[in-house]
């Protein structure tokens, strides 16, 4: 999201609307182009490998940025994440292998399903706040996983249901490159979708919301209406990523659906930092990037070989690490340390923001 | 004789930015009673939170000067071990645990060991009869009064060589004020402890303390014998209600405005 | 018959996990999501102490609950210390981190293989026959085992002082500060505790049906018991725990095998929806403006 402070660069608004507009000065429209020129010229100069990480990310980034709109900016806690990747997953699947729907149907479909799961999600949070909510979340994941897992047996598809790769028009996508652009423009819809809805009415609604329930009510906010629709679209967009997710590894099945899947979003918004969606995706790539580094970093230790079987275990133990110390030591996450830095070069050679700037 | 207890130049500022208390000075000898005085604001609390311990959970902290006990500095100590030097506090609400019987209520204060814990629970039943009574009610149950007598209780089980009430009156008929007040001086008297009262009520408090200080926007404007200032003309006229025509404070304007609210 | 004892054995594991959850919620407020972790190290702690002391069974028994406790102590001072103040749910969420780090590590250190340590200690697990049904004896010393702890706690939380100062912080923190308790210390305690009583179950569990990372899910599925009593009740927990697991077994014997590790959760969000602080907590303040 665009900074909601003025520049140190000597730039100034000079009316409310500037405040809105996404990007206002030409040096970020330079930014924001070369960013997404060397988005585009990536996949042709990226090993398959490579590319299959960033497809990856990409699927992460949507799944965070909807659950930043939902814990990060509407306060409403979740940790049945994964139960929502796995219905839009099931969806896409069942819709395929009962139908042979196309698509273009499966995953409008998909955001219906979310919506609709979002919606139940949702309901216990018209009672319940903090912890309780985040408890009832988990048991509804587990109950989806269930329904996930009772269709599989079934139907007899106990090792998991088989998708062919997606097809548009004539456009067959299989192809990673193909695969990367198509995922590319999913993500960057998302977080336009998610960008204006913060600008609007609806963003200052959740972030009231987040900071006082009854005040909020009392300042005229429909506070029901507006925490059901945070879950609807956060849930709607999870549901779509889990629905691309089945597409893109042409598999569903209810193992990927784990407990540890809903904790590793929560990690990415932590660990990314809460209420920025930058953080959101600045997570995504952290935790989608993390076993691959560990692997890595395994490789180097001495009978490397020894430890090939137990990666699995490392992978837990330096994630459980690592969620730990954000908690404990960065709590603003990867956003807080970038606007430290961020800060320490426009303030050079001061040291303190003065204290009406502060960032909170 | 030397200060059981010595503020000095105390400063204390809230979230960077709200000077709560600017460079107050005040001492409190071996059994004494002071009662510290001023309206809503005047920093009051604050200098009890800072004495005991509990600036950090306001995002407070002491920017000036020193809290001397015995001779110790008190600074940098958590909150409880400033309860085993001797200080213990009597905060102004929650101060039961009401889902916790009469006895647990006095169980749960730490002191000594054996005999000596015993004599103080004894202590504490023989200044409040009616506590004994009710052993077994649970706290959460109790009036106001009773609520009062049992916060002063467990805070005499802890062993205090100096006990801070704060806002003694707080929502309590005047016969009970009275009441809790007489026995205050009773404990003082019978156990050598030193009270530091803080309070709204200037009548009842300066009818059983000692020395008093007058604290207004963070600083002591007044203070010496309790004798000296009840008769003060200022005293009688902001704070305990007589008539007077005097305008040196700054803030006259308001003091009277107020002084017709509450009637 | 026998349908009755097994529904006696589960609800005897869930009580005995569950007042951990209890035990750490009513001091601090704080849901320890890492309780099914720490009940699994011990019962892998026993592993390794059984191999030391492969003469004496109840000495390794012995080491081994000793072990959970240092482990519960420590979870607190090196790490729940510094999220005191910190928002609840920070701490919940590291909770949750300590609890994946500690699946890692078990896997890292004991392989992830189903382990026997009912052999490690060369016990057999006898069946015993009672009331027309049977019963093992690993799970009649657990329900022995849960009447044992729920008693002591009882009567620890009731009658010793260091009970009602626990009672106490729970209920005020800053009051329980002011009469001199230290809360680090309680709050250390509580874990300590909670651990204990984990081991115990996780030691039990693994005696009576073996050791592998699943063991995680039964802790997983005894939060519900704590949370249908009400989160910060004994008493709650031994009854939430009675209902979850007549639910489970019933479910299972007449309706279908796979809902086992759904009911619990199901009870849950309808316990959520019709009473969310649970059948004997007390209900949380509504917030002030």
């Amino acid at each position: 999201m665009s900074s909601r402070e003025p520049r140190a660069s000597g730039y100034f608004r000079s009316s409310y609307d500037q405040g809105l507009r996404l990007i206002e000065t030409r040096m970020q429209w330079t930014a924001l182009m070369l960013f997404l020129a060397a988005l585009g010229t990536f996949p042709f100069i990226a090993t398959s490998f490579q590319l299959d990480l960033a497809c990856q990310v990409f699927l992460a980034a949507i799944g965070s940025i909807a659950l930043m709109l939902l814990t990060g900016y509407a306060g409403q806690v979740s940790l049945g994440h994964a139960g929502l990747i796995a219905a839009g997953a099931f969806t896409a699947g069942i819709l395929f292998k009962e139908f042979g729907a196309a698509f273009w149907i499966t995953i409008p479909a998909a955001a219906v399903v979310g919506a609709l799961i979002g919606l139940i999600f949702g309901l216990p949070s018209l009672r319940l706040r903090g912890l309780y909510l985040a408890v009832s979340t988990l048991a509804l994941h587990f109950i989806v996983v269930y329904l996930g897992g009772e269709y599989e047996t079934k139907r007899g598809f106990s090792t998991g249901i088989m998708i062919d790769a997606p097809r548009i028009g004539d456009l067959l996508i299989r192809d990673r490159k193909i695969w990367y652009f198509v995922l590319l423009a999913f993500a960057a819809v998302s977080l336009l979708i998610s960008l204006n809805l913060l600008r609007s009415r609806t963003g200052r609604a959740w972030a009231a919301i987040r900071s006082h329930e009854t005040i909020a009510e009392a300042l005229g906010i429909g506070v029901p209406a507006h925490k059901l629709l945070a879950f609807v679209i956060s849930s709607s967009m999870t549901a779509v990523a889990g629905a691309l997710f089945a597409y893109y590894r042409g598999f569903v099945s209810v193992e990927a659906f784990s407990l540890f899947l809903s904790i590793q979003y929560v990690a990415m918004i932590i660990i990314g930092g809460m209420g920025s969606l930058l953080g959101a995706i600045l997570g995504a790539i952290f935790v989608t990037l993390l076993p691959y580094m560990i692997e890595y970093a395994v490789g180097f230790l001495p009978n490397a070989r020894s430890y090939a079987g137990m990666l699995a275990a490392f992978n837990y133990a330096a994630f459980g690490i690592v969620m730990i110390l954000f908690l404990v030591f960065e709590p603003q996450g990867l956003v807080g340390i970038w606007r430290r830095v961020q800060n320490y070069f426009l303030l050079w050679p001061f040291k303190q923001k003065p204290l009406g700037g502060s960032r909170k | 004789m030397s200060a059981l207890l010595r503020v000095e130049k105390l400063e204390v500022v809230y979230g960077r930015a709200i000077t709560a208390i600017q460079g107050i000075t005040l001492e409190a000898r071996k059994g004494e009673i002071v009662a510290v005085l001023g309206t809503n604001g005047a920093g009051k609390s604050t200098t009890l939170r800072a004495i005991s311990g509990f600036l950090g959970l306001d995002d407070a902290r002491v920017t000036e000067g020193a809290i001397h006990f015995k001779g110790k500095n008190l600074s940098n100590r958590p909150p409880y071990l400033i309860t085993k030097l001797g200080i213990v506090l009597v905060p102004e609400r929650d101060k039961v645990f009401p889902s916790l019987s009469v006895v647990e209520n006095l169980s749960a204060s730490v002191s000594g060991t054996g005999a000596d814990r015993k004599r103080l629970e004894e202590m504490a039943f023989n200044f409040f009869p009616k506590l004994a009574e009710l052993r077994g009610r649970t706290a959460g149950l109790l009036s106001g009064g009773e609520r009062q007598m049992l916060a002063l209780a467990s805070a005499i089980v802890c062993g205090p060589e100096l006990l801070l009430v704060d806002e003694l009156s707080l929502g309590l008929a005047p016969v009970v004020v009275d009441d809790l007040a007489q026995r205050l001086v009773e404990i003082r008297n019978t156990l050598g402890i030193t009270i530091l009262l803080v309070e709204q009520n200037a009548a009842v408090a300066l009818s059983i303390a000692d020395r008093g200080y007058v604290l207004e926007n963070g600083r002591v404007v007044l203070d010496g014998d309790a004798a000296r200032l009840r008769n003060h003309p200022d005293i009688q006229e902001f704070y305990l209600g007589g008539a007077g025509e005097r305008r040196s404070y700054r803030d006259v304007k308001q003091y009277r405005r107020s002084r017709r609210w509450y009637g | 018959m026998q349908l009755a004892i097994n529904i006696a054995v589960l609800a005897a594991i869930y009580a005995l996990i569950a007042c951990g959850y209890v035990l750490i919620y009513r001091v601090s407020r704080v849901l320890n999501l890492a309780h099914g972790e720490l009940m699994m190290l011990s019962a892998y702690l026993l592993l390794t102490t059984a191999s030391l002391f492969s003469k004496n069974p109840l000495i390794a028994i012995a080491a081994a609950i000793f072990l959970s406790l240092c482990v519960g102590v420590l979870v607190y001072l090196f790490l729940m210390r510094r999220m005191t103040g910190e928002m609840v749910l920070a701490a919940v969420l590291t909770t949750v981190a300590l609890g994946v780090l500690l699946r890692g590590l078990v896997v890292l250190v004991w392989s992830a293989q189903q382990q026997n340590p009912a052999q490690a200690l060369g016990w057999v697990n006898y069946s015993i026959p009672v009331f027309g049904g049977r019963i093992s004896a690993a799970g009649a010393a657990l329900i022995i085992t849960t009447a044992l702890v729920y008693a002591g706690l009882f009567l620890f939380l009731r009658f010793s002082r260091y009970g009602i100062r626990m009672r106490a912080a729970g209920q005020n923190p800053l009051l329980a500060a002011q009469r001199g308790i230290s809360l680090h210390a309680i709050y250390a305690l509580a874990w300590g505790l909670s651990t204990l009583t984990g081991a115990l179950a996780g030691i039990l569990i693994s005696l009576d049906s073996g050791l592998d990372s699943t063991m995680v899910l039964i802790g997983l599925k005894a939060f519900p018991a704590a949370l249908v009593g009400g989160l910060d009740s004994l008493v709650g927990a031994l009854i939430g725990s009675l209902i979850i697991a007549a639910a489970e077994v019933l479910m299972i014997y007449y309706v279908d095998a796979l809902l086992s590790d759904v009911v619990p959760f199901l009870v849950l969000i309808l316990m959520l929806v019709v009473r969310p602080w649970g059948l004997f907590g007390t209900r949380e303040e509504l917030d002030r403006v």
